[in-house]
């Protein structure tokens, strides 16, 4: 099942090959990436006339390229905006958009560009030359593991609400209880839908994300000329290349966390029903527990946006493990990625390999050149793409509004979505201006149904036993590495604390 | 090993049939053309690439030929189902332009345990199947369970979990009433997905999953099929020859097949019968394209297994998941 480095270079040189296609996927796949409401498994449904009709490694070259730029696309708005593109870039904010307002926009788009693309290449061609073993990490990671991991994720919470504890516990509950509405994991029964159809499935995440992220944003920004303060504003008006090159240095000064947060993504990826979101939110808490200067964390600093940008990116290759490995799809692109692939009669599951491995690697080798052909495409760009937040809040902010609440319709269809966006919208303007942190409800809303259904799962399989989510030894691994991320800084801090009392005690003993 | 590779200019050409195909309709409707001089609005009432989309898309594919009208699609899934068929009943113009595709068994069975805001067969109709698809329990292929005597036997001396992608299933129904009749104890593990559903299977979460047959070919050796809930099997190579459940236990029990049928607003027979006619004459036809055998099976849907019946057959067949719905309701739904 291992590839040849022949073989791999025969399938990148015929990749390679296809660098037009690549170029028109990746460039479609980064711009509905960057628009709320516009996802890759929306545009390729869309796109299943063509992709049915053509020869399916063509499909794939296309469908892959697509995929992997609509991960990358979803930094952009997070960083300029504070509006994330899709769930996976809505950790990117935390740091992006700071970054951005100190008028380092154009680093910071290069920092996630940079982080997008080695994360995706790493993973990539991890999971060419590692994907038997990789497979069989799906065989470990059930819903008792899976419980831990977003709980990994839900503790970033009390991260954020470091500064101000209860209000960041407020809303990582309200967002918890928001995560709730819709029909139970078991039985289908309708819960605080309040009757409204529209929330039987859950209250969908795009409305939410435009709501408290997009319009709290744009509300917020008409209070002001600009985004930028007068300095920031200068200092993005002089920008030019040299600010593309800071921003490739301080990526590349970083390349370690560029690669060890990719491979979270995509051990995460691997998990069916798992995703980009957990994905970035997890490697972003881990980036800020193993970080020397965790308390710089959110105010605007390059480790933020690298981390779950790198992190989403390595999931899109753990998301296709699945689907070629298990024939299985991991996530809804994946899944109708599987009806290109049945159509075209290729058969999923181990016997790819032997049968067609050309398109199983196929896979792999195409996302690592569609990620070579986006860093040479997409750096150029952040130099002129940076320049938006240039544009006055009076014109930006109804532009803003108008796009996204079209983004917000998109998905379903419903009136409702509308409204549901615009109530979002005024609690994330009343959240942002009372101090509650907008984050940490996304992260209950987004988290909270993900633990909520494997909490139950994993009690239906063990007969309502509690006890099972401590019955494995690979969840029991991961138990004490969450204790350890919990107790460890505020023991940490602490000692900090305690040398800090004992210093000027010392200095004044010595005066 | 690859193929010749598309060219640029291909490309285009690929891409502008497609546009083409898609503008169609629009031209058929600025010339006053009788029905259908829009394209169908097709909605599926769970999520997009599942097995039922794929089936609809393979059938549309040819059907769109002899009908000459193009098919939307549209996904609203949730509630295992109900979202679907409420947002078809409730908000979808009731004109022949909009349909339902679903599946019988698993969606009347929705119907009977749930609260629903809809009539069967009051406010909907199925007016055609495409197919009929056997409830099956499988098992992974390292699994120890190498009969269904195997598992019913381990199931007497302690809970077998087994997964399915919604309670409300045939399949659930099918393991429910193999364990009243053998004395086994199961415990169904909804996993909202038959992706998730096979892969906690596969992964050795559960010890096996009861799902509907083609859904499941995909998985090839990585399966075991146990039984079949049918009195035949009707793909015996496919399933490594796994008995039916009654031949192989000596049960009663029913048949659980679902059936992939395409629905419509009740009050549209009455108001549109020409369209219905229509709609049910062209769907007939596709039955006797070669071009449909070809994609049918592409989506996964073996030959043996398609098999058209009218809204008289569909109508009976709901009645019937209905009322076995309601034996187990209990178990079925959070209400006990």
């Amino acid at each position: 099942m291992e590839p040849s480095l022949g073989f791999v270079a025969e399938l990148f040189a015929h990749a390679l090959s296809y660098w037009w296609l690549i170029l028109i996927a990746t460039t479609i796949g980064i711009i509905i990436g960057a628009m709320p409401g516009f996802g890759s498994a929306n545009t390729i449904i869309m796109l299943l006339p063509f992709t049915l009709a053509v020869d399916v490694d063509v499909a794939m070259i296309f469908m892959v390229s697509l995929f992997c730029a609509s991960q990358s696309g979803g930094g952009i708005t997070s960083i300029l905006l504070n509006i994330p593109g899709n769930g996976g870039s809505a950790a990117t904010c935390l740091d992006g958009y700071p970054m951005a307002k100190k008028g380092l926009g154009q680093q910071a788009l290069v920092l996630s560009f940079v982080a997008s693309q080695v994360g995706g290449m790493v993973t990539a061609g991890m999971s060419i030359f590692l994907l038997p073993y990789m497979a069989k990490l799906a065989y470990y990671l059930h819903s008792v593991e899976m419980v831990v991991i977003v709980l990994f994720g839900i503790t970033l919470i009390a991260s954020i609400a470091s500064e101000n504890m209860l209000k960041g516990l407020i809303a990582g509950g309200l967002g918890l209880l928001i995560g709730a509405i819709g029909a139970d994991h078991i039985y289908s029964t309708p819960r605080a839908t309040f009757g409204f159809l529209e929330l039987y499935d859950g209250v969908p995440l795009i409305p939410v994300l435009i709501g408290v992220f997009a319009i709290s944003e744009a509300l917020i920004m008409m209070e002001s000329r600009s985004v930028l303060s007068e300095e920031g504003l200068q200092v993005v008006r002089r920008a030019g290349w040299k600010e593309t090159l800071e921003g490739i240095k301080w990526a590349f000064q970083r390349t370690w966390l560029m690669i060890w947060t990719a491979i979270v993504g995509l051990i995460i990826g691997i998990v069916p029903g798992a995703g980009a979101s957990i994905a970035a939110f997890v490697a972003y808490q881990q980036a800020r527990l193993y970080s020397k200067r965790p308390e710089k964390f959110g105010t605007g600093i390059p480790e933020g946006v690298i981390a779950p940008e790198s992190s989403n990116n390595g999931c899109a290759s753990g998301d296709l493990i699945p689907l070629l490995v298990i024939g299985v799809p991991g996530g809804t692109t994946a899944a109708v990625m599987m009806i290109v692939m049945t159509y075209h009669g290729v058969q999923l599951g181990p016997r790819l390999f032997i049968q067609t491995p050309e398109l199983g690697y196929g896979v792999f080798v195409t996302m690592l050149v569609a990620y070579g052909v986006m860093l040479f495409t997409t750096l150029p760009l952040t130099r002129y793409i940076s320049k938006l937040i240039l544009i006055p809040t009076a014109v930006l902010a109804p532009i803003i509004i108008a796009f996204t609440m079209v983004g917000s319709f998109a998905p379903r269809g419903y009136m409702f979505d509308l409204w549901l966006t615009l109530l979002f919208g005024v609690i994330g303007y009343i959240c942002r201006r009372t101090g509650y942190n907008v984050v940490a409800i996304l992260i209950g809303v987004i988290l909270g149904p993900l633990l909520e259904a494997n909490v139950m799962r994993a009690l239906r399989i063990s007969g309502n036993d509690p006890l099972v989510f401590f019955s494995s030894p690979v969840a029991n691994i991961l138990w004490a590495l969450l204790a350890i991320s919990l107790f460890v800084p505020t023991f940490v801090q602490w000692r900090k604390n305690r040398q800090a009392r004992s210093t000027p005690s010392k200095t004044a003993e010595a005066i | 090993m690859f193929s010749k590779g598309m060219t640029r200019r291909g490309f285009l050409a690929t891409g502008g049939a497609a546009a083409a195909a898609f503008g169609a309709p629009a031209v058929a409707r600025s010339q006053g053309a009788a029905f259908p001089s829009d394209n169908i609005q097709v909605l599926v009432p769970t999520g997009e690439g599942g097995g039922v989309d794929q089936a609809a898309r393979a059938f549309t594919r040819v059907w769109a030929k002899h009908l000459g009208a193009n098919f939307e699609y549209s996904y609203f899934p949730g509630a295992s189902g109900q979202v679907g068929y409420e947002v078809f009943i409730g908000k979808r113009e009731a004109n022949a332009y909009n349909l339902l595709f679903g599946n019988i068994g698993p969606e009347m069975i929705m119907y009977a345990t749930q609260n629903v805001k809809y009539k069967y067969p009051e406010d909907i109709m199925y007016f055609g199947a495409i197919d009929s698809d056997d409830s099956v329990i499988w098992v992974a292929t390292n699994s120890k369970f190498k009969t269904i005597n195997d598992l019913v036997e381990e199931g007497k001396k302690r809970e077998i979990t087994l997964s399915t992608s919604r309670l409300p299933h045939p399949s659930t129904i099918g393991a429910l009433a193999l364990a009243d009749a053998t004395g086994m104890k199961v415990r169904m593990i909804p996993y909202g997905g038959g992706g998730p559903a096979r892969a906690a299977a596969i992964t050795g979460e559960v010890d096996g999953c009861a799902t509907f047959l083609s859904s499941s070919l995909g998985l090839s050796e990585q399966a075991r099929f146990l039984t079949v809930f049918n009195d035949k099997n009707r793909a015996p190579d496919l399933t490594n020859n796994a008995p039916p459940i009654n031949e192989a236990l000596g049960t009663k029990l029913p048949t659980l097949s679902g059936q992939r049928a395409w629905a419509i607003h009740r009050s549209v027979a009455e108001k549109y019968p020409d369209r219905l006619k229509k709609l049910t004459d062209t769907m007939k036809t596709v039955f006797d394209d070669p071009e449909y055998k070809t994609v049918a099976e592409k989506a996964g849907t073996p030959w043996e297994f398609i098999q058209y019946a009218d809204a008289a057959a569909c109508d009976a067949s709901a009645k019937e998941f209905a009322e076995l719905a309601k034996q187990y309701k209990t178990l079925l739904s959070a209400g006990k």
